[in-house]
Order: C-alpha cells, then sequence, then structure tokens
C-alpha cells in the first residue's frame, strides 16, 4: 500500500491541476488579508486567528477544498484509463481495489495539507503583521479534523463520479450541485439543529462539520450576530468522538463501494 | 512437471453471443519462441490478455509454469513480463520517471534494471523528453523496456514490432531471438506478419476466427510445406506428355499454354531439361519452389494470405 502512494505521487509530477489546486490552499488566506476590509479590523492577535481561521472553515474548506477533492479524485480515477496503464499496472500485479485505496489516501494527505498549509499561512500572516497567535495551534488542530472531515465528505461524490464513469460534464454539474447543497445545508439552521442521530444533521457531511468545528469558535471577542448564532445552536454541538465516529463509519461504507465500483472498470 | 510454460485447454472467450476465442488450446515449450500468427481481429489479443488475467476466461483453464493461473496470480505474474496493445504510460513523465513507477511497484530497488532495460532498446536513461513526445517507435520500445525490466522468465508480447522502423523492426528482431537464445527465457509473440513469425518463431500456432487451425514447430510446419518443380517451356503440353510417357513421372500439372507444375520431386531437373530441348522444346525456366508460410496459412485460413 505504500508503495502504491509513494506511487501515486510520483504521478503527480507536472500536473498542474493538483499544483493548482494545492496552491489555492495559500492563496486564499493571503487574499483575503490583503483585500478584505475585515482584516484590517482586528485589535488583537486572537481575534485576527480567530476571524482568518474561521474564514478557511467556512470559505477554503467548503468551497474550495470539497470541490478539489472531487475533481482531483476523477482525475486521479481516469488516469488510468485515459492513459491505458491499467493494464500494466494490473500484471505487476496491483489489484484495482488496492490502486483506488491508495489514490483515496493521496487525496486524504492533499485534503489534511491543504488545510495545514492554510493555517500555517494565516500564521505567518498574523506573525508578519506583528500579533501573537494567541490560540492559533488549537485551531490548526481543527483545520486539520475538518479536512478529514471534507475529504470524508467529498467520498459520495466522488463514488458517484465514479460511477458516471468519465463524463467530466456531469462530474463537474454533481460536484457543483454537491458542494453548494453541502454548504448550504452546513449554513442552515434546520439541519445543524438537530440532535446527534440518524438525520441529515448527523449524516450529511456539511452541517456535521459545521457543528463540530462551530463550537472551538471563541465567542467572547466575536460579533454579536456571530455570538447568537453559537448561543443557538451551541445545544447541537457534536463531540469530537462523535463527529470523527460517523466520518469514520461513511468513509469505510464509500470507500468499500469506490473500491468495488472501481474493480469493474475495464482495462 | 509438464514442460509446458504456458499450457490452455478449452480456453473461450465470448462476448454476448459472439464467440471470440473458441476452445483454444495452445502449449508454449520451455525457452522457444512461440509465434501467434492470425489476421487482426483473430483473437490474438484477446488470448493473450486471458493469459494475463486481464479478461476472464468464458470457460476453459490457463495453466502457467504449470500452475492454474486462476488464484495464483501473485506467484505467477511477477515472473512475466507483457506487452499488450499499445503502449501505456503516463504522458507527463520522462520514460526513466514511467519505469520508475513500475520498478518501486515491483520492488526494483536499483535503479541498475532501468538502465539496462533501456539500455536494451536503445532509449536514454534520465531522458527529459516527456512521454506525450516520444514517437510511435519510442513508445513501443519503452513498453518492451517495461517488459524486460524485472528480467522475467516468460514474456508476453502482442505485436511488438509494431510503430517501428524497419531498422527498429530488424534490432528488436535481434533483441528478441538474443532474449531467448542467450537467457533461455519463454516467449509467446502475437503477431500478423508473417514474414516476422517465420524469421522469429521456433513454433507456431495459426489462429483465425478465434480458433486454433494448426500448432506446430518451424521444422514440422517447414516439412510440410510442399516443394515443386516448375517449367516454363514453348509447349507445355507437349512438356507434361513427355514427362509422363518417358520418365513416368504423372503428377503433372499443366498451368496454361507455357507452364506446367511437376508435384513429384523424384524428377531431375537436368535430366527433364534435357528431354525437352531433345525433343524440340524451347526451355526459357525451370525453378524449384517451396510453399511458404503465407501460402500455408492461405491453406489452413482456407483465405487470402495477410501481409
Amino acid at each position: 500500500m505504500l508503495k502504491l502512494l509513494r506511487c501515486e505521487f510520483a504521478k503527480l509530477r507536472r500536473k498542474p491541476l493538483f499544483f493548482g489546486a494545492a496552491a489555492v490552499s495559500a492563496l486564499i488566506p493571503l487574499g483575503c488579508a490583503l483585500f478584505l476590509p475585515d482584516f484590517r479590523e482586528f485589535t488583537s492577535g486572537a481575534q485576527a486567528v480567530e476571524g482568518m481561521m474561521s474564514t478557511l472553515f467556512q470559505m477554503s474548506a467548503y468551497l474550495l477544498l470539497m470541490p478539489a477533492l472531487v475533481v482531483l479524485a476523477a482525475n486521479l480515477l481516469f488516469e488510468e484509463q485515459d492513459n491505458d496503464t491499467l493494464k500494466s499496472l494490473l500484471t505487476v500485479p496491483v489489484s484495482k481495489s488496492a490502486l483506488a485505496a491508495a489514490k483515496m489516501a493521496l487525496l486524504f494527505l492533499f485534503s489534511v495539507a491543504f488545510m495545514a498549509v492554510g493555517g500555517l499561512v494565516i500564521l505567518a500572516i498574523v506573525t508578519a503583521a506583528g500579533w501573537e497567535p494567541v490560540g492559533f495551534w488549537r485551531l490548526f488542530l481543527v483545520g486539520i479534523g475538518e479536512g478529514i472531515m471534507m475529504w470524508a465528505g467529498a467520498l459520495p461524490c466522488i463514488l458517484l463520479v465514479v460511477l458516471l464513469n468519465r463524463s467530466y460534464i456531469v462530474s463537474v454539474i454533481v460536484t457543483f450541485f454537491y458542494t453548494s447543497v453541502n454548504y448550504i445545508f452546513g449554513a442552515s439552521d434546520y439541519f445543524i439543529m438537530q440532535p446527534f442521530g440518524f438525520n441529515p444533521g448527523t449524516l450529511l457531511p456539511g452541517p456535521l462539520a459545521f457543528r463540530w468545528f462551530f463550537q472551538y469558535l471563541d465567542a467572547s471577542d466575536s460579533s454579536a450576530q456571530v455570538a447568537e448564532l453559537l448561543n443557538r445552536i451551541s445545544p447541537y454541538f457534536v463531540t469530537a468522538p462523535q463527529a470523527f465516529f460517523v466520518v469514520i463509519i461513511e468513509s469505510a461504507v464509500f470507500l468499500f463501494f469506490i473500491a468495488l465500483v472501481y474493480k469493474r472498470q475495464r482495462c | 512437471m509438464s514442460d509446458y510454460v504456458i499450457e490452455t485447454c478449452g480456453l473461450t472467450k465470448k462476448y454476448g453471443e459472439q464467440n471470440c476465442v473458441s476452445d483454444l488450446s495452445i502449449h508454449v515449450r520451455k525457452g522457444r519462441i512461440y509465434g501467434l500468427l492470425g489476421r487482426n481481429g483473430a483473437g490474438k489479443t484477446t488470448t493473450m490478455r486471458m493469459l494475463l488475467g486481464l479478461t476472464p476466461p468464458s470457460s476453459g483453464n490457463v495453466k502457467i509454469f504449470g500452475r492454474p493461473l486462476r488464484g495464483s496470480e501473485k506467484s505467477i505474474l511477477p515472473r512475466i513480463g507483457s506487452l499488450i496493445e499499445s503502449p501505456g504510460f503516463y504522458p507527463n513523465l520522462t520514460g526513466t520517471e514511467n519505469l520508475q513507477i513500475f520498478a518501486g511497484l515491483r520492488g526494483l530497488k536499483s535503479p541498475q534494471y532501468i538502465k539496462n532495460a533501456l539500455e536494451v532498446v536503445n532509449l536514454p536513461y534520465r531522458d527529459k523528453k516527456l512521454f506525450s513526445q516520444y514517437s510511435l517507435g519510442m513508445k513501443q520500445r519503452l513498453a518492451i523496456a517495461l517488459a524486460v525490466m524485472h528480467n522475467p522468465e516468460l514474456l508476453i508480447l502482442d505485436e511488438p514490432i509494431n510503430g517501428l522502423d524497419p531498422i527498429g523492426i530488424a534490432e528488436m528482431r535481434d533483441f528478441i531471438r538474443e532474449l531467448c537464445n542467450a537467457t533461455g527465457k519463454t516467449i509467446l509473440i502475437s503477431s500478423h506478419i508473417l514474414s516476422e513469425i517465420s524469421l522469429l518463431a521456433d513454433d507456431i500456432g495459426i489462429i483465425d476466427h478465434g480458433v486454433l487451425l494448426e500448432e506446430e514447430s518451424l521444422e514440422e510446419l517447414e516439412a510440410k510445406n510442399g516443394k515443386y518443380l516448375r517449367f516454363t517451356v514453348s509447349n507445355a503440353l507437349m512438356a507434361a506428355n513427355l514427362l509422363q510417357t518417358r520418365l513416368g513421372i504423372y503428377n503433372v500439372e499443366v498451368d496454361n499454354a507455357n507452364e506446367l507444375t511437376v508435384r513429384d520431386l523424384r524428377l531431375d531437373t537436368g535430366e527433364a531439361v534435357r528431354l525437352f530441348v531433345d525433343a524440340g522444346l524451347y526451355v526459357s525456366d525451370a525453378h524449384l519452389y517451396e510453399d511458404t508460410l503465407e501460402d500455408y496459412f492461405k491453406q489452413v485460413t482456407g483465405g487470402e494470405g495477410i501481409a
């Protein structure tokens, strides 16, 4: 498995799509810091860390990372078919399931790295602005956790893309729809104000991630609107064990189906 | 223990109602080059795909190195090098980088494996040229390099000379022959080019419409090949009469007014020419012919020859 993962990394050389997606993780916090007026109104390091990390959690993760994961997955999963390399891999022999798993593991690392790089860029901006990054490392770890949640959340969409097999236009439409739905549901009271259990607010990645990471944001320095939101949804927060229990179960199920569908592809 | 490196029994592949390969039983002997000869679409590639486990057979079985392939893929496939259909590599990587990927998967740690493989196919090591910029011939060479990189005991090569220029074809032929002679590798090679198979193979299987029509060694085929004398004379009918009445040679065919074919090789050519000249016939040509593999192919497939 480690060999396969190493090979997956080697295949990424000179792939502009991958490096473009990776660059976005750094550019978004930089762009926000430079051009959005909110960022000039911070009065303390804690406030700057909180505000910028909140942007990373809500904008970068939902609107960039999740679609990037699906697009990269389509690229990774179809590259063997497109380049006619599957037959050479199968005669090594490499199993299709292991190959699919290696590709998903690569996306997992990409997702974690995306959030880590975004967080570190924020740390650099905050430090460069002369503030002390108060509370940064706790939120950095929350960011890593959210990266894992976004990866798990992208798996159902990746499964759909694999099922659609090669139809890039339909895949892009599905990705756009899925990302939008997750973002909207993640911000909708109906979904985020549900108890932990077998319901859409727990099972859908958007609301689940929101109900988990939002509790780590500090309400004391926030605007009245955010403080009110925190107050309203706090009874519905999920604990880290609860959130990651769901993530592990959902990942296992969708990875199984992705491997199953990928296995049926012809070489 | 079986003498065969590859042995199939009743191998059949159906796509829907269509039989792509029917009841195929081939036998590839150790240290020999087996040429699978057939037209395009005859079932050569499907057969090779089944031998590599890339396509499951509808029925029948495959034994490689004396063991059933099914269930033993993990121990059998690493001992095989293959090239199936067009060469497939990652276009964003160089030839060396592509081979590094497969070397990594095969657990070949030393770069010497890649260097050697590229050297035998005359491709540079660590060249900066991307695979997407390769010519068809270079792609084919890289595919051969991939097939031999891990020093396999058995090579399964599907149309390996496709896309190569004439010099490349000759080099590839020498290389394959050398692999078999010097290292004792067993090679199964498919082609629709008769001349290549006849120059390279020790054993030949002729496949047509998915059915194996013949499977013999080249020597056996050559022994079977028809030999005959053909004369071009001023009067073929008179010459035929002379052969029958004076020399007792009856297996004579008059092809046209001036040409006749004699399949009875007891006839001495010099004696026949003298007989014709003495009888006042003008002899412009006397030639001993031997059927080629193409003639044999036409005969067994009951159709036109191929390239």
